[in-house]
């Protein structure tokens, strides 16, 4: 007897965990928008045997419950707490580095010598005929590597950097050795991607010597923080409880007030878009997020104009190089399909125009593609 | 539908066991036919028409074999369900490697048929053949209700995944069982413990294979490539076993008694244990259906050679469709032979821990031709086991520094030591043992069902960072 009121007591225990969650989900409403991950949920399948027998309806159902299902955040909160606490310092491609830094993960077996190969020809073609200057910037795995969980892997992105040097000559921006001197500096974010305004002030620096310039005398010490909490990409990526990270800007960039215009659609008088500061997106901040075409009158008037092809590292640094332009274009190869050299051309018929190419290794690698 | 799945654990389960619980008597049978023909058709809409006809094809059989009883035609109907369930079988799984290999052959550009393979056919066929067979030689009675045939066939627990289970070894419970709360409870812990393996131990251990699969295997350091053999048998068998505790639980708690899949088999002490302790119903199958009747041990030594070398290129086989999985056969059967001959005398003069050593290294080198399919592959990958790229590097040290705590939770969770923890503290009656005992045998199971719920929900994890750049 007392062995059967156990065995009910064990059934009613286990069962409603099931029958419990299987309830409040059934009355828990759907959500549109799933702030952590960014993405708009699956939405409930319209039923048609068509769809039944050759569309995809039972797997899309399956999307949908398993999208909807009630706590979801905190499941999956949950799962990253367990994997901490099995000791693992890679969650989701993101290291858990020391000194709470959070560290994209980039594998050496994904980016082969073939693949440098195929960007440096694309790369040669903008050095030989347009005279552009190379500015890689090394990702944190390789500058803040005593960060890394210890025998952690990554792809040493110091081979391609030289190569870059070789083909780029005095042309090739040597950002990698500046940033390694300040790695003690909080050049990267702790929970995204990017570099800080820090690090960008110290590519600045590299960049000026490079095209000898003067460098505008920007004052680290005199950096405007614009938000305390900011929760990058990669807190994304495994979404546990971190401290914000700085978010700053060179009040020096606001002297000047610039005109921009965005896609030729929308225009701007500031580098800066507090907009973004409310969202998850705060790194939007910097020249309102990504566009393909941005048309920038800096206010400086020296009739020099820079073209640069980019990605967002480039984001945060091009206000910095407003006293050196009247006039920067900005173009984002992944958003603009037609033929670059026409376009530059429109720019700057007698190609009198300085042309930057400003990439972090890995997007360089990843996206960096152009019909000429 | 898969069990490790919220539509399976929310949607599905509660309904069904609501229905079949509050069903009377008969009814339960209905039931269940019903909710199994609905979680398989879920991931199959058009296949389960074939396992439908499979059911009927074997019923009818079974009630010709019964009516000739007797009489020579008898064995009519039985080669009819063989050749018809080996037909449906070669056609799905086998029809394109054929295609492929005269192609490679002859030099032939035979278009292959690119079918896809219906979930389970390789139990269900098992299954239905086991029950002709049986009613044949008179050791299982004719199955006159159709619906009680169609429940053993399709019954969700083992359909997708077996264990294969015997028309014999569930005819009682078919059309009498009861509702037993031991059983039941029991059942639920088995099923938790079960979604356990699979989802926290196979999935996590599984994803340090993937990590290590992906790599250069002509570079790769020794140390890597055992540690990712490791990863990859405790992969397999935790989702396996997993797979099968899943259905067991399930059965209990329908009323059924299903055989043992799994005995622990990382513990043998030569591959002839070993294949008592692995996927025990397919090894019962083969060995009933298959070597017995080819005269087992009872006709010399030769011909027990030759019978385990069929046996086992067969088992191979039945894997995949592969040339590889035929490899991994035969890579036994030789072990098997060996140990027959010699070695197992040889390893019986050693304490039992070298027997264990030799049998796990033997069954990771299996693996190796188990899971990667071509040749150049495994050849590359044994290559790197014996250390021709070096014993130890970076790589593997990092790997196993990230994985240590998992795989020694697999190494313990692969041994009979937690379960003779719990029977110890069940059998010692002291109250403070039992009262431990009564509260772990509820909270585990409840908190690793919450763990797995979280494993489940996070796998679908997928932030999307348009603003990654």
């Amino acid at each position: 007897m007392k062995e059967k009121s156990n065995a009910f007591f064990t059934i009613a225990f286990l069962s409603s965990i099931i029958f419990i969650f299987t309830i409040v989900d059934f009355f828990h409403g759907d959500r549109v928008f799933s702030e952590t991950e960014n993405r708009v949920l699956a939405t409930k399948p319209k039923f048609s045997v068509q769809e039944l027998f050759f569309g995809n309806y039972t797997s899309d159902y399956e999307k949908y419950v398993t999208d909807q299902f009630v706590g979801r955040d905190k499941w999956i909160y949950i799962k990253t707490e367990t994997d901490i606490l099995l000791q693992k310092k890679t969650i989701n491609g993101v290291y858990l580095g020391a000194g709470n830094y959070l560290i994209e993960q980039h594998l050496p077996q994904d980016y082969p010598a073939e693949l440098e190969d195929g960007k440096l020809v694309l790369l040669e073609r903008l050095v030989t005929e347009w005279d552009a200057t190379v500015m890689l910037v090394p990702t944190a795995d390789n500058v803040i590597t005593d960060k890394l969980p210890s025998y952690a892997p990554y792809y040493d992105e110091t081979a391609l950097l030289e190569r870059v040097a070789e083909m780029a000559g005095e042309r090739c921006v040597d950002v990698y050795s500046i940033l390694k001197e300040h790695s003690s500096e909080d050049i990267y974010y702790r929970t995204d991607h990017h570099w800080t305004s820090l690090g960008v002030y110290y590519g600045y620096q590299a960049w000026a010597e490079t095209v000898g310039e003067e460098p505008y005398p920007y004052d680290v010490e005199g950096m405007v923080t614009v938000s305390e909490d900011f929760l990058g990409t990669l807190h994304s990526k495994i979404n546990i409880d971190r401290a914000g990270d700085r978010l700053q800007y060179f009040p020096e960039t606001t002297v000047h007030q610039p005109h921009i215009t965005y896609d030729q659609m929308k225009e701007s008088e500031s580098y800066y878009e507090e907009s973004y500061l409310e969202t998850k997106n705060k790194y939007g901040f910097f020249l309102d997020d990504n566009h393909a075409l941005v048309e920038i009158d800096t206010g400086y008037q020296n009739g020099k104009t820079l073209f640069v092809l980019k990605d967002s590292y480039a984001n945060s640094l091009i206000p910095l190089l407003a006293p050196h332009y009247e006039k920067i274009y900005v173009v984002d190869l992944r958003y603009f399909n037609g033929r670059l050299f026409g376009l530059m051309e429109q720019y700057e018929p007698k190609k009198g125009m300085d042309v930057l190419v400003l990439y972090n290794c890995i997007h360089f690698l990843e996206e960096f593609n152009y019909l000429p | 539908m898969v069990f490790s799945s919220v539509l399976f654990l929310f949607r599905f389960l509660p309904i069904f066991m609501i229905c079949y619980f509050l069903a009377p008597g008969r009814m339960k049978n209905f039931i269940l036919f019903l909710g199994s023909l609905f979680f398989y058709a879920w991931g199959e809409p058009i296949y389960v028409v074939l396992m439908l006809f499979s059911t009927v094809v074997d019923y009818v059989n079974g009630r010709l074999i019964e009516r000739c009883r007797g009489s020579r035609k008898a064995v009519l109907p039985l080669i009819a369900s063989v050749v018809i369930n080996l037909g449906l079988l070669g056609f799905f799984k086998y029809a394109d490697f054929l295609i492929q290999t005269v192609n490679t052959l002859a030099g032939t550009a035979l278009p292959l048929l690119e079918l896809g393979l219906p979930i389970g056919i390789s139990f269900y066929t098992f299954q239905t053949m086991s029950y002709t067979i049986d009613v044949y030689r008179g050791e299982a009675k004719v199955q006159k209700n159709i619906l009680d045939f169609g429940v053993y066939v399709a019954m969700f627990p083992q359909l997708i995944a077996g264990p294969i289970v015997k028309y014999r070894e569930v005819e009682e419970r078919l059309h009498n069982r009861h509702m037993d709360v031991v059983a039941i409870s029991h059942g639920l812990k088995r099923f938790c413990m079960g979604m356990a393996k699979k989802v926290l131990l196979a999935n996590n251990l599984g994803a340090l294979w993937t990590e290590i699969s992906v790599q250069n295997y002509q570079s790769m350091s020794m140390m890597t490539a055992w540690l990712g053999m490791l990863a990859f048998a405790f992969q397999i068998y935790f989702d396996f076993s997993g797979y099968s505790d899943m259905a067991i639980g399930l059965g209990e708690i329908l009323g059924f008694h299903f055989p043992e899949n799994f005995n622990y088999p990382y513990i043998s002490a030569s591959i002839t244990e070993f294949w008592r302790r692995w996927h025990i119903s397919l090894g019962s199958w083969f060995r009933e259906y298959v070597y017995i009747p080819l005269g087992g041990n009872r006709k010399g030594l030769p011909r027990q050679l030759f019978n385990i070398l069929i046996v086992w290129m067969l088992t191979g086989i039945w894997h995949g469709a592969g040339w590889n999985f035929l490899l991994w056969g035969l890579w036994f059967a030789c072990l098997l032979v060996l140990e027959k001959m010699f070695l197992g005398r040889v390893l019986s003069w050693f304490p039992r821990v070298v027997g264990i050593l030799y049998t796990c290294a033997a069954v990771l080198i299996g693996w190796v031709l188990f899971e990667l399919a071509t040749l150049g592959d495994i050849l590359s990958y044994l290559r790197a086991m014996v250390g021709t790229s070096g014993f130890l590097d970076a790589n593997a040290f990092y790997l196993g520094r990230e994985y240590l705590v998992l795989l020694v939770i697999g190494a313990v969770a692969s041994t009979p030591i937690p379960k003779k923890l719990a029977i110890r503290l069940e059998r010692s009656k002291t109250g403070l043992c039992m009262a431990i005992f009564r509260l772990g045998e509820k909270i585990i199971p409840a908190a690793l069902l919450l763990l797995c719920i979280a494993g489940i929900v996070d796998d679908s994890y997928n932030p999307f960072l348009y603003f990654r750049f």
